[in-house]
């Protein structure tokens, strides 16, 4: 069991969760965050000289035990009714004791340090890890604090570099002011301004010579970059796509009801029902029936719009992102509070998306990606990791912009449209489609009013693509790539050109006899941001001329992690 | 006819020429088309014969027929695929950027700023070796295209080749911030 050290699932990562420490509220966030000057000098001094080291907080093997007990809470239940109870305390034994001793061992094996521009961590018995991370491939240093962590005032860290596996180290869990200093450390020593080679010679070197440079910087005052309104939330709330997931679980509900409930009951009941229903039907004809149906699916609307608000307030709650010096904090939740905090110029793609809903009330939601958002596992928005800011109002989206990307082109983009063939190529196979069903229903019936009909939807298909040809569409900036597409639901992704990694030019068969091709650009990390830039129906030499110029261009600036 | 392979390409003035692959790679893929061939005779062909001829003995002329045309299909492949991926294949290299240009029906033209290079495999299967061949495979950082093939390169020249884009994406790029 210590021989695999470095597996993180058993601990208390799924029900945990971030707080702040005492309050909830907005203004009380504070704590997560690096305390602003004086008291944090004295850390950042240690973390230049290059010597914080630790040992998770006794806490961890109290909360070790709330996840075995969670975790056997359930089989328990199941195993006690159904089995012998001899035979099932037996299996429970063996199942809580591996990973109470996994747990025991690791808090009492565990070690981490900040040396030599790495941070090392080390467990096991027989079997010793070390791991060693240089600071300047970290990407994201994420705080979580579940209610319990806010009531005992610990932290769970999670510490994610370029290409890993999910988090690479996860320190859970650790107590508040020591993750404060241990997220300090780290990002003091990965300075924004080195490059790789430079950082990895540093690195080779052992030497931590331009982390005190560096350390001065990131001692900036906070600057605010965005605080989301309760109004905000609630609106997105409301105008979220969860109606569809609510009503499908109220009938799987429904579903699962009608397994388990004892015949009698479930009839009983039904009964009671129907015949109060009957007896309104009677008494006011058909037009109260159409009442009650309505009446039950606005209740049902009502109730999945509930549920998304709730859901859309309890996960961003007092969501607050700032920019101290270089890094970018969030911090947000009502009940379980998460911090996270990452360089800026970590980010390789950045997607503004307006789902319809959210478009009609004017608000949108930003998305970004860093180099090590690729490996992320799935579930992600149940933690808002995915958004890099869940709801702002549209038009304050590109004013916000420059706190992401300083170097942003200050022109507004300079959209170019693609060919105008998109239009024909997007409304076709629908078009054939009704042409070929109308004329089967011609040859069938010979009835042309019967043949007309599929015909009628063709003008909606043109129309459709002649509204999405109209926002589809790409710029080109001094440093920036920005495409769009969506004329009802829009996304548009702006990429920094030096994070592009590889372009990808296409043409089907299809494209040639239209001569336009496809553009797709390769970055660090595509998951948050669903796929990355892609644009197609781009005149072909347009495509190509585009891919040269972002090349060439890309070539000349090396990338960071 | 603006495509990749033609018009376009040749349009823009400086960019230098493409390289073709080594001839001796159409060989290659003819015995790799053999290979394939020979393992779908042993899976499907005889097994579907035996069975099909038992199972309904009036249909076996059908069954021989289809096997017929599969076979003639395969060998029209044998003589026209090769050289024709052969020609659809294609790189080139200049101070800041490699491009690689493949696909018959669907043509793919990647390009890659050499600074992106993050390591350079030489990969030598022992068919390749047989035929003094190897294949250049280069790793980015990216997602979807992290990892881009350049196949039948004349084994010295592949490393000859690796050896240069190593040296240029360590000199990296201006670093213009």
């Amino acid at each position: 069991m210590p021989s695999e050290p470095l597996h993180e699932e058993g601990l208390p990562e799924s029900g945990s969760s971030a707080e702040t420490t005492r309050n909830p509220w907005a203004e009380d966030v504070a704590p997560l965050m690096p305390q602003p000057t004086t008291a944090a000098s004295p850390t950042a001094a240690t973390a230049a000289a290059g010597v914080l080291e630790g040992r998770l907080h006794p806490y961890t093997l109290l909360f070790a035990l709330i996840q075995v007990v969670r975790s056997v809470l359930l089989p328990a239940i199941v195993l006690l009714f159904v089995g012998n109870p001899r035979v099932a305390f037996g299996y429970l034994i063996l199942f809580a004791a591996l990973p109470a001793i996994f747990s025991l061992v690791r808090y009492f094996t565990f070690r981490y340090r900040i040396a030599g521009g790495e941070l090392v961590t080390e467990q096991g018995i027989f079997q010793r890890t070390e791991r060693h991370i240089p600071l300047t491939r970290v990407q994201d240093v994420r705080l979580e604090q579940g209610v319990l962590h806010r009531l005992f005032q610990v932290v769970d860290v999670h510490i994610e570099t370029a290409g890993g596996q999910g988090a690479e180290a996860s320190l859970s869990v650790l107590a508040q002011a020591e993750a404060d200093r241990l997220r300090q450390a780290v990002f003091a020593a990965s300075p924004a301004l080195i490059t790789a080679g430079e950082a990895a010679k540093n690195v080779g070197a052992g030497d931590a010579g331009p982390s005190a440079s560096a350390g001065a910087a990131r001692h900036e005052r906070e600057v605010p970059v965005r605080e989301i309104r309760l109004r905000d939330l609630v609106l997105a709330g409301l105008a979220s796509n969860h109606l569809a997931s609510s009503l499908a679980l109220v009938f799987g509900a429904w579903a699962f009801v009608h397994e388990f409930l004892p015949r009698g009951f479930y009839q009983r009941h039904f009964r009671t029902v129907f015949r109060t229903a009957v007896r309104w039907w009677e008494q006011g004809g058909e037009n109260s029936a159409w009442v009650l149906g309505v009446a039950l699916l606005v209740l049902l609307v009502l109730v999945g719009m509930l549920m998304s608000v709730a859901g859309n307030v309890m996960l961003f709650y007092g969501f607050r992102l700032s920019l101290r010096g270089e890094d970018l904090h969030r911090v947000y939740g009502l009940f379980t509070r998460r911090a996270s905090s990452l360089p800026r110029r970590r980010i390789q793609v950045i997607k503004i998306e307006e789902s319809l809903p959210r478009r009609l009330v004017g608000l949108a939601t930003l998305r970004a990606d860093t180099a090590g958002s690729a490996a992320a596992t799935a579930g992600q928005e149940r933690t808002g990791r995915d958004v890099l800011l869940p709801v702002v109002p549209r038009a304050e989206v590109e004013p916000l912009l420059p706190a992401f990307f300083p170097d942003l082109d200050p022109e507004p983009p300079d959209w170019r449209r693609v060919s105008p063939r998109a239009i024909r190529r997007g409304a076709g196979p629908g078009t054939l489609l009704c042409l070929l069903l109308a004329g089967g229903l011609f040859y069938l019936r010979r009835d042309p009013a019967t043949a007309l009909a599929p015909l009628l939807p063709i003008p909606l298909f043109w129309l459709a693509s002649a509204l999405a040809y109209r926002r589809l569409g790409y710029a080109l900036g001094l440093s920036y790539l920005w495409t769009r597409r969506g004329a009802l639901s829009r996304a548009t992704h702006v990429v920094p050109i030096r994070n592009i990694q590889a372009i990808l030019v296409r043409q089907t068969p299809f494209d040639r006899t239209h001569r336009v091709a496809s553009l797709r650009v390769d970055t660090a990390g595509q998951t948050y941001t669903g796929g990355g830039p892609q644009i197609g129906n781009v005149p072909a030499e347009d495509a190509l001329a585009l891919a040269r110029t972002l090349a060439r261009q890309a070539a000349h600036v090396r990338y960071r992690w | 006819m603006t495509t990749i392979s033609t018009t376009a390409l040749r349009e823009t003035p400086p960019e230098p020429e493409w390289v073709a692959l080594d001839p001796r790679v159409v060989p290659l893929w003819r015995v790799s088309h053999l290979i394939a061939s020979g393992v779908l005779f042993l899976f499907a062909v005889v097994p579907g014969t035996i069975v099909g001829t038992f199972v309904f003995p009036p249909a076996w002329p059908w069954i021989i027929g289809f096997w017929l045309a599969l076979a003639a299909l395969r060998i029209w492949l044998f003589f026209w695929h090769p050289p024709r991926v052969y020609r659809a294949w294609g790189y080139r290299i200049d101070d800041r950027v490699l491009e690689i240009r493949h696909g018959i029906l669907f043509r793919v033209l990647q390009l890659l700023p050499l600074s992106r290079v993050q390591h350079v495999d030489v990969q030598r299967g022992p068919l390749e070796r047989r035929y003094g061949l190897a294949s250049l495979i280069l790793h980015t950082a990216g997602t979807h295209a992290a990892i881009l093939t350049i196949p039948g390169l004349d084994a010295a020249e592949a490393v000859r080749l690796r050896d240069r884009l190593i040296a240029v994406a360590e000199s990296g790029g201006d670093d213009a911030v």
